[in-house]
């Protein structure tokens, strides 16, 4: 097996393909290929450029600090590595904001997509990012923009895309060990529309067809599990992902928001920041070469090589 | 209109016998009729022009009972007075209905032999076949809960609005005050008990409906302010006997409309098809629609049109006037006009109200177990215009004995061919009957090498 599919982003990449094709094909998505191909330009771009920054900064610093001779803290082969092993991150924000986010102009796709990897390298705490990149730039793009939006119903609510979605995701979560937070995701937001089901008197067919949404499904396995945001400690994983269920439902059944997801893990991502100084754990790296102690569940991911936690 | 008349009968949903009292039920809520009788409900329209939170909503309905035993119970999210409810224009249907309806365009294949350019540059657009107050205070039935929250006569309609504890002591009053609603009611009403939904009770005012002199009864328009984007769709249903058809016409200031809790699907558009099709485009329009239904899951909302409301190419009918979107519930028409171009990218629109207006023609056939729950919809920044459309290209049948003319011969059994496998997967249809009808062309043989002659010297 090559060293690239040990990546669990290679799968990640893979499932996100797919199911960019799979809805182009079986559903009826107003999606532009420009669209894509802007986001995935953008987000490669911006991401190379913004590790340049980065090590240029980094060397300028370590020169000023170590009092080095100008130019040796550069380290080409060093940074191209570390561009190299960024991209794939990168290509995963571009494919998750070119099935959710919809425009009619691809130009606002760039805007989101250059937005959404800028803000893992400015807006970041410790070794941390806060925002989930790809949340970031929808949230952005909603905001900042008018001709940006997000279909909730896209996937319609079809039990076999549901099951799709559950074993593409099982397989990724299963290698970066971050299954806890999908099923403390759903299951609190299950049990909260299934006490609101009951309470109102709904038959249980509209309890499984609010869960059966496709959309909701994918954000539970691929956005709300993104490990290099999300606490590190499983504890702090399931706080987390209680939380974001919670102010899930309150905005979508209460403020009546069809983007509610979005939303609430926008608004709740710093709180990892806090979650990790209660719980501390070590923080994930995707190609690290030891698993935290609580992911015994990926223990199949395989070490590749030492990479300093930047390149996210 | 005479499309949608004919598509509309097909969907006929028979209801209560004299001898069986239940009744029929419509989309938001149901009708609840006042005596036994026999009830006949065909299909709804709704309209919602929506900007914001404020939310102007008209229902119509193809009622075709007894004008007394009309009666009807629908969910609203806030207590509705006086002023918030009236009459509409009945005819205002009728005009969003012929401008998004699903359209024929014709086109007509020039004389080839004409001139040089080849004669699918030169098909010529014909004009297109369309389918086209006696307020009284609050007063509470103590023992039942159910709160009589307002209560007037607007035009023929005598309303309450009611505001309930329970559904027992709801379904209890109805019956009491003589409307007969439907069994398994009760269930149905808890859920909007709780979401704090009140109850819009409409009955006909015989005496009111004397003096307005119209056939029909006028459709019910409202406007009130709720962040609640939906359609009850629920109640509708409890006692139906197949799916039901409902138009939903969502005006909004930005951009397309769409369902957030089930698929919004395009129905298949831009097709070339038999031109015998011109007679029975209602035929062929109910039979597609039919066959997207089922091949998508009876479970999607079906887009037939999205446009802005200031052009339309090709127009079914004139665009609405500014009065008439006025009567139609849109309400950001005052400010000054303004371009209604789409807004470059990163633009910000115009801080509301603006004068645009975007028309989303939703088209749902829904049914108890594909539908469990009540529509929602969002608005979005979509500006990307989509018809119904369906091409007729009539083929020119006249002498045509240049090369072009016979070359361009040739070519129609197999574009014939083409049209009736696009129909026949459209439709279901049988292929060997539509083969049937299509134009007989008899195509003059020539051996290869005059051909082959024809195209050297081009004689």
């Amino acid at each position: 097996m090559s060293t690239f599919l040990k990546d669990a982003r290679a799968y990640q990449i893979l499932f996100l393909v797919s199911f960019l094709l799979l809805g182009i094909g079986t559903r009826d998505w107003t999606l532009k290929p420009i669209n894509v191909l802007a986001a995935i330009a953008t987000a490669l771009v911006t991401q190379a450029l913004a590790v340049l920054v980065r090590e240029w900064r980094a060397g300028l610093s370590a020169e000023a600090t170590s009092q080095q001779p100008a130019g040796e803290s550069w380290n080409w082969p060093r940074v191209s590595e570390q561009i190299r092993a960024s991209l794939p991150s990168a290509l995963i924000t571009s494919l998750g904001l070119s099935l959710l986010l919809r425009t009619d102009h691809p130009a606002t796709m760039g805007l989101a997509t250059s937005l959404a990897i800028l803000s893992k390298f400015l807006l970041r705490v410790q070794d941390k990012h806060i925002f989930n990149p790809a949340n970031f730039g929808i949230v952005a793009a909603l905001l900042l923009t008018q001709d940006a939006w997000v279909s909730p119903g896209q996937w319609g609510e079809e039990s076999w895309y549901a099951l799709l979605f559950l074993g593409a995701g099982g397989v990724v979560l299963q290698k970066v060990g971050r299954w806890d937070t999908s099923l403390a995701f759903l299951g609190s937001y299950g049990l909260l529309e299934a006490i609101r089901n009951a309470w109102l008197g709904w038959s249980w067919d509209v309890w499984g067809h609010r869960l059966m949404s496709g959309s909701l499904i994918l954000f539970a396995l691929f956005m709300v599990t993104d490990p290099r945001t999300i606490p590190n400690a499983r504890m702090g994983r399931l706080m987390w992902a209680i939380a974001i269920a919670s102010l899930t439902f309150i905005l979508r059944n209460y403020f009546f928001l069809s983007t509610a997801v979005f939303w609430a893990l926008f608004v709740l991502a710093p709180l990892t920041i806090l979650l990790d100084r209660i719980w501390p754990q070590a923080s994930f790296n995707w190609q690290q070469t030891t698993l935290p102690p609580t992911s015994t569940l990926s223990s199949t991911s395989q070490p590749v090589s030492s990479l300093p936690s930047g390149a996210s | 209109m005479k499309l949608l008349r004919v598509f509309l009968l097909t969907c006929v949903l028979f209801f209560a016998g004299l001898l069986v009292a239940t009744k029929a039920w419509a989309f938001c809520g149901f009708y609840v009729a006042k005596a036994d009788a026999k009830l006949y409900n065909q299909a709804s329209q709704v309209a919602i022009a929506r900007n914001g939170n404020h939310t102007v909503l008209t229902m119509a309905n193809d009622y075709q009972g007894e004008v007394k035993d009309f009666a009807i119970v629908v969910p609203v999210p806030v207590v509705l007075k006086k002023e918030q409810v009236e009459v509409a224009n009945p005819t205002i249907m009728e005009r969003l209905d012929a401008f998004s309806a699903p359209r024929l365009v014709e086109y007509f294949d020039p004389d080839p032999c004409a001139t040089n350019y080849p004669y699918e540059d030169r098909a010529m657009p014909a004009p297109a076949a369309s389918i086209a107050q006696r307020a009284e205070g609050r007063t509470r039935e103590n023992t039942l809960g159910v709160t009589i929250e307002a209560k007037f006569t607007v035009g023929e309609y005598d309303i309450l609005i009611l505001s309930a504890k329970e559904s027992g002591g709801l379904e209890t009053w109805l019956n009491q005050n003589g409307y007969r609603i439907p069994k398994g009611a009760r269930d149905l009403l808890r859920p909007y008990i709780r979401q704090k939904m009140k109850f819009f009770v409409a009955k006909v005012n015989l005496g009111e409906y004397e003096k307005t002199g119209f056939q029909n009864l006028r459709p019910l328009k409202m406007t009130f302010d709720s962040p609640r984007f939906m359609l009850p769709i629920r109640l509708g249903m409890a006692n139906a006997r197949g799916p039901q058809d409902l138009l939903v016409y969502l005006l909004t200031p930005n951009g397309q409309a769409e369902v957030t809790n089930y698929r919004t699907v395009k129905v298949p558009s831009g097709p070339e098809i038999p031109t015998f099709v011109k007679d029975e485009f209602s035929d062929f329009y109910k039979a597609m629609f039919q066959q997207s239904y089922t091949r998508e899951g009876r479970n999607v909302a079906f887009l037939e049109y999205a446009w802005d409301m200031g052009s339309c190419d090709p127009c079914s009918a004139d665009p609405l006037t500014r009065e008439e979107l006025k009567q139609a519930g849109v309400f950001w028409l005052d400010s000054p006009s303004e371009s209604t171009q789409p807004v470059p990218p990163f633009g910000r629109r115009p801080a509301m109200p603006s004068s645009s207006v975007f028309i989303t023609r939703l088209h749902v056939r829904y049914s108890r177990d594909k539908f469990p729950e009540d529509l929602m919809f969002q608005e979005t920044n979509n500006r990307e215009f989509f018809q119904g459309r369906y091409v007729l290209r009539h083929a020119y049948m006249g002498e045509a004995t240049c090369p072009a003319g016979r070359a361009y011969r040739r070519s129609l059994p197999r574009r014939f061919e083409q049209e009736a496998q696009t129909l026949a997967r459209l439709t279901g249809w049988n292929i060997q009957s539509i083969r049937d009808k299509l134009p007989r062309i008899q195509v003059q043989f020539f051996p290869l090498w005059q051909r082959l002659w024809t195209a050297l010297t081009g004689q």
